[in-house]
């Protein structure tokens, strides 16, 4: 046999061995690990972690990865790996968390928290973290991970585009018929009203929600969940056909159903529409995007009929859980505790331009935050049960079809509920 | 043992590398997935709910969303085998004749393949914005006044045709260098023979270069195929499988059920793509060594 | 006469030109891009920014730590092209011109990777990499990109080499050459253009590998440069000036490459071996 073949099989696969001898970084070791996926808070984290290090000797470190799909993908790889961090976040929805916890990679921290850590936050987020005695996945009764902050999703609105419009800048519509008419307004003084990212299906789903609470409550919810109230019931109905009456009155502004949140967040900040349904985050995004920006918020208008009072999607912003298997997880509950005190929630908010988490931190917000703030109480109710993906997706298909004309709302309302009977005959095989 | 299956054996060694990397690191996982199709596992749940068929038999009659995802990148592959693969093999025919600036236009046509799909993507959207977008402010300037606020990527009618476009302009490239290569494999002399005897271009194209580029245009219609129906980054960044799914395909549909924790499902959606796109290469490959050896 | 070559020149340039500059324009617009400042782009769509940021390229280096993934960038696309190039080469040339146990079931087997597309195998395939401890070391994910891009080189090369005249290897094989030696010194130059094409495909599809590189490797020190341009990528801001910028550097060794290895896809290669 040629040795020239042994030559170049050898080389071939020796070549990436070469490669990877290298000298290791020799860093030192740190105790606690957090990955995250907010890169424009790294800076701020690091020198919260620097001071955390002069003052009490342990080494917390984060390391960030991002966009979020790609941190989701890095933490379901680690998970099974068993190699996750001390401190991270599934980023999933609640029977994701329920997952990860039933396979022992969160841990339950409620014995900490009782022990008056609780206290300093609002109850929203925290109930977010939470899993009450009545839930559905099977998951024992605790709270599971700790916010660091809250957002909550409203409406902004343009002052300066207002006033063009011959709308007054400071009183913004209260009631869904004064919505439609401030819409038509704006679109005689040639101005794109509303915009949003309504092309990710969540965020349609999110401003139907509010009018889901709107006109259906709590119990209603869960009733439709359970299956025990149609999606063909007159009240869903309705909630589907505000979209269509948003559609004639010429609110939606142009390409809103394929629209990503970052570009409705420009088409804002840049005054060519004059409304538009975001998250509290906005504020630091439209900051970056144009600081002049004269801008205000509000609810979203509630409807003449409705029997419920108005919510809003949020609560919760960002939140952290932690690893059971780590040796240092005790280390890093206690980093946490720092973190959301009083001083350290006031650096991240002023520096990040979020709602802190820690109540006592409210106080000195800037006006816009501030209002955010006040309105954490009107967000949602935790449920003790969600509705099947697959039937959400369906009606946020749906609603995306009235978006463009292509369905009627009655049609869709009875696609959904054909989809939640399919889910229904499924689950019973 | 005769010469020919010592020679036989010996030569099992120019494979041998590839088949070891290739049974560790592909196939082995393969396998493994494979298997998980036939489970139900949310990715994360450390034991896994045996259900055999079930999912396929889900698949095959119970998921319309599904084959419409299939339907749309059936419909982008067939316009990125015509359309794309037809100006790819034009330009290499002109690059081909050593004309005037060909090592620029060589170096150009490679651009879009290079540029990462981030930057495709956020451009195009950038041309066919219906508030901002250069196209319609181009074409309203030709008059078109209509097209003034048009949404060319939500509209349905529009939205799947609109992002072809942009899967093939990234595209052609790919299929260029092929065929340039092709191209540049065929001896001078044939061609000069040719026209010696007093054949013209269309001839030779028929006779020369047709023939000698079958196994090469196989290839290109292969890669064009396997590539074009996985397409996911263009889908994913322009229009997330809107308007209302007018732009799923079936990558973005197996993506979201992956996000939904319905991993062994996805991974049959993944099987079962898997061999419609096996059969059509099968028969792709074998065509063309029939026509070949004619 | 004249007239129908003129025109014929006139309309390939104008075809020519005219897909050029549609090629041309993203790159324009990315790097005009990076010259804006954030809130240039957002607030004003013009083609030129008013003021060029050039330091926005200085800045975007430094705070991406592009050095470092740099170097790891160029170490995994030269070691993983290099495998890719000889071990593809020897299989296809294999399947090409050799007579082997199962020819026909090993050559489908291989390529079926790439006719079968299972984003989720990256799961099983961490797992057997913590498995054989590969799991963050540079050999374990050159090995994966190796033989994840064996099937398109094989597939590719194999058509090659069955279009090379058969006349020289046997004139060759009379002569008592080895089967390697035919490999080596007939066939692969023969395929240069070929070889170019992969060695081209195979940098550019390593080197913007991101998904893989990411999830395989947990020292920093390890990672390439897709990595670095995710610290421009924030939650809900993304800082697009300098994102531009640094896609803008991620791009230019390809297309170094990409100069370097087209020249080797130019006539009178094949003819002038079948002359000599």
């Amino acid at each position: 046999m040629s040795r020239r073949l042994l030559y170049v099989l050898m080389l071939s696969l020796l070549l990436p061995a070469f490669a990877s001898c290298s000298k290791r970084a020799s860093s030192p070791k740190a105790d606690v690990v957090i990955w995250h996926w907010m890169t424009d808070r790294q800076a701020s984290f690091e020198k919260l972690a620097a001071e955390y290090e002069k003052e009490k000797g342990v080494r917390v470190v984060f390391e960030t990865y991002a966009p979020s799909e790609v941190y989701r993908d890095k933490i379901r790889a680690a998970a099974s790996g068993k190699l996750l961090p001390e401190v991270y976040n599934p980023l999933g929805d609640k029977r994701e968390m329920a997952s990860f916890i039933k396979s022992g990679y969160i841990a339950n921290i409620t014995p900490e928290m009782e022990k008056g850590w609780a206290k300093a936050f609002y109850p929203k987020p925290l109930s977010q973290n939470t899993f009450d005695s009545s839930n559905e996945f099977g998951v024992a009764p605790g709270i599971y991970g700790v916010p660091i902050d809250v957002s909550a999703i409203e409406i902004y609105y343009n002052k300066d585009l207002f006033k063009q419009a011959g709308l007054d800048p400071e009183k913004p519509p209260q009631t869904w018929d004064e919505f439609l008419e401030a819409g038509k307004k704006l679109r005689s003084a040639g101005i794109q009203p509303f915009a949003s990212g309504f092309g990710e299906g969540w965020l349609i789903g999110v401003f139907a929600a509010s009018y889901e609470w709107n006109l259906l409550g709590k119990q209603g919810l869960i009733d439709t969940y359970k299956g025990k109230i149609p999606y063909t019931d007159e009240r869903w109905v309705r909630v589907f056909k505000l979209f269509d009456e948003m559609k004639q009155s010429g609110l939606f502004v142009s390409g809103i159903a394929t629209m990503v949140n970052k570009d409705a967040e420009r088409i804002f900040a840049t005054g060519k529409a004059a409304m538009a349904l975001n998250g509290s985050w906005g504020v630091n995004v439209y900051y970056t995007m144009n600081p002049n920006l004269n801008y205000g918020i509000m609810l979203p208008p509630k409807l003449k009929e409705a029997r419920y009072p108005m919510a809003i999607f949020g609560g919760e912003g960002s939140s952290f859980n932690f690893n059971p298997l780590s040796p240092n997880k005790e280390k890093a509950v206690e980093f946490f505790k720092w973190l959301t005190e009083k001083n350290q929630q006031i650096v991240l908010a002023t520096e990040t331009r979020n709602i802190p988490a820690n109540r006592d931190a409210g106080a000195d917000l800037p006006p816009i935050l501030k209002t955010f703030a006040e309105n954490i109480n009107k967000t949602f109710d935790p449920l003790p049960v969600i509705e099947d993906w697959r039937v959400t997706n369906i009606k946020n298909l749906g609603l995306q079809a009235i978006i463009i004309g292509e369905k009627p709302s009655a049609q869709v309302a009875r696609e959904v509920q054909a989809e939640k009977e399919r889910q229904e005959k499924d689950k019973q095989k | 043992m005769t010469k020919l299956s010592r020679d036989k054996t010996i030569n099992l060694l120019f494979i041998l590398p590839a088949l070891v990397l290739f049974l560790i690191f592909n196939f082995y996982p393969l396998l493994r997935t494979f298997q998980l199709s036939f489970h139900e596992w949310d990715g994360i749940a450390l034991k896994m709910k045996f259900v055999g068929l079930a999912q396929y038999r889900h698949i095959l009659t119970q998921n319309p969303a599904f084959w419409r995802a299939m339907g749309n990148a059936t419909y982008v592959t067939v316009l990125a085998l015509t359309v794309q693969n037809g100006l790819a093999l034009l330009l290499a025919l002109l690059v081909n004749r050593e004309i005037r600036g060909d090592n620029i236009y060589r170096t150009i046509f490679f651009l879009p393949p290079v540029l990462s799909g981030i930057v495709v993507g956020l451009i195009w959207k950038w041309i066919y914005d219906g508030n901002y977008g250069i196209l319609n402010y181009f074409l309203a300037s030709c008059g078109w006044q209509s097209f003034a606020n048009y949404s060319w990527l939500s509209e349905i009618k529009t939205s799947l045709t609109a992002v072809a476009i942009v899967h093939m302009w990234k595209g052609f490239g790919y299929g260029f260098i092929i065929l340039l290569a092709g191209l540049q494999t065929i001896p001078r002399e044939l061609y000069e023979a040719a026209t010696v005897d007093g054949a013209d271009a269309w001839q030779q194209f028929k006779h020369i270069t047709v023939p000698s580029m079958i196994p090469v245009f196989t290839v290109v219609a292969i890669l064009t195929i396997l590539g074009t129906m996985q397409i996911f980054d263009l889908i994913y960044s322009m229009t997330r499988g809107g308007p209302a799914g007018h732009t799923d395909v079936p990558i973005t549909r197996i993506y979201e059920y992956m996000a939904n924790g319905e991993f062994g499902y996805s991974t049959a959606m993944a099987v079962i793509f898997g061999i419609v796109l096996l059969s059509v290469s099968v028969v792709q490959i074998e065509a063309s060594r029939r026509l070949n050896n004619k | 006469m004249k007239t129908k070559i003129y025109l014929v020149n006139f309309i390939t340039h104008f075809i020519l030109v005219v897909v050029s500059l549609s090629c041309i324009f993203p790159v324009f617009w990315m790097i005009s891009s990076s010259l804006k400042s954030q809130e240039e782009i957002f607030t004003k769509m013009t083609l030129l920014p008013a003021h060029p940021n050039w330091s926005n390229y200085i800045l975007a280096w430094t705070r991406a730590e592009f050095g470092q993934y740099f170097l790891n960038s160029a170490i995994y696309t030269i070691t993983g092209v290099f495998g890719i190039v000889f071990i593809s080469s020897l299989a296809a040339y294999g399947f090409a011109r050799l007579e082997v146990w199962g020819k026909r079931f090993l050559f489908y087997l291989l390529i079926s990777t790439l006719l079968i597309p299972i984003p989720g195998v990256f799961v099983p395939l961490y797992l057997m990499l913590n498995k054989m401890g590969l799991l963050d070391t540079r050999l374990g994910l050159v090995l994966c990109y190796v033989s994840g891009n064996l099937a398109f080189g094989i597939f590719l090369l194999r058509s090659f080499f069955e279009e090379l005249p058969k006349e020289i290897e046997e004139a060759a094989l009379i002569d008592g050459a080895s089967r390697f030696g035919i490999y080596w010194r007939i066939a692969l130059p023969l395929a240069r253009p070929a070889l170019a094409t992969l060695i081209i495909f195979n940098s550019l599809s390593i080197w913007n590998e991101f998904l893989l590189a990411l999830v395989v490797l947990q020292d920093k020190t390890k990672m390439p440069i897709q990595r670095g341009l995710m610290v421009f990528q924030g939650t809900h801001i993304t800082d697009y000036p300098m994102l531009m910028a640094g896609l803008t550097i991620a791009t230019i060794p390809v297309i170094v490459i990409y100069l370097l290895m087209q020249k080797h896809i130019v006539k009178g290669i094949a003819a002038g071996a079948l002359k000599g």
